[in-house]
């Protein structure tokens, strides 16, 4: 019986040590394009994206870099 | 940071400069995921003659809510010309909610023009901005126009800033 216990709660322990190892971030951007359409010269226009942590882990946003 | 579940907004700014024709632009997003990054892409139809566009023509092509002095300035309309040979009916793709709200008319006639309302929200008469809204049209293209709207409070600080000074 006491080994059963032990063995069951080895298995749990190791699923969830298994579990933190394969956790990952996952960025999801469901719109990731969009059409201005016609813009004048000299002018600022702006667009704003939806990102989504879709993963299961933290995701952190390290850079942004223009295009 | 975010946590699993969670979104947040990533706002492109794009400066049109003295771009012309058809720009495709790409920002990068680096995050702890890994390679590869991820992208958005936002294209826009840099216009040097905004006043020889087709299917309609918006003027003015840009807005400026500027106010000078105390008084308060928080709406401008705009007209749209329908200069294609079919009616059209107009659709709002994006406006910032924040700041205003735009009232268009829901479609227009050949060869007809219609006048449109861009009004301030209480909260965007207090402040200076540059951002932009999109049409878009049912023509054949689904043609799409983004306007851009500037407020800038220039005169009243100013005049705020010098009554302060000794």
């Amino acid at each position: 019986m006491r080994r059963s216990v032990f063995l069951l709660g080895l298995i749990v322990l190791l699923l969830v040590i298994a579990g933190s190892a394969l956790a990952a971030p996952r960025l999801t951007i469901p719109e990731s394009v969009f059409k201005f359409g016609y813009v004048p010269q000299n002018a600022k226009v702006s667009h704003i994206f939806w990102l989504q942590s879709t993963g299961d882990d933290t995701l952190k946003v390290l850079k942004v870099k223009p295009g | 940071m975010l946590a699993v579940g969670d979104s947040t907004k990533l706002e492109i700014i794009f400066s049109t400069k003295k771009y012309k024709s058809r720009i495709s632009k790409r920002p990068t997003i680096q995050t702890n995921e890994g390679p590869p990054d991820k992208h958005v892409q936002i294209i826009a139809h840099v216009v040097a003659r905004p006043d020889s566009t087709y299917p309609v023509l918006i003027k003015p092509y840009k807005l400026d809510l500027t106010q000078f002095g105390d008084k308060v300035r928080d709406e401008m309309t705009f007209k749209i010309t329908n200069v294609s040979d079919q009616e059209l009916k107009t659709t709002m793709i994006q406006f910032p909610k924040d700041l205003f709200e735009v009232d268009l008319p829901k479609s227009i006639g050949v060869g007809e023009s219609a006048e449109a309302k861009v009004k301030l929200t209480k909260e965007a008469v207090k402040s200076d901005f540059e951002k932009s809204f999109t049409i878009e049209f049912d023509d054949q293209m689904a043609s799409r126009f983004t306007v851009p709207v500037k407020r800038t409070l220039r005169a009243a600080r100013q005049q705020a800033a010098s009554s302060a000074k000794p």
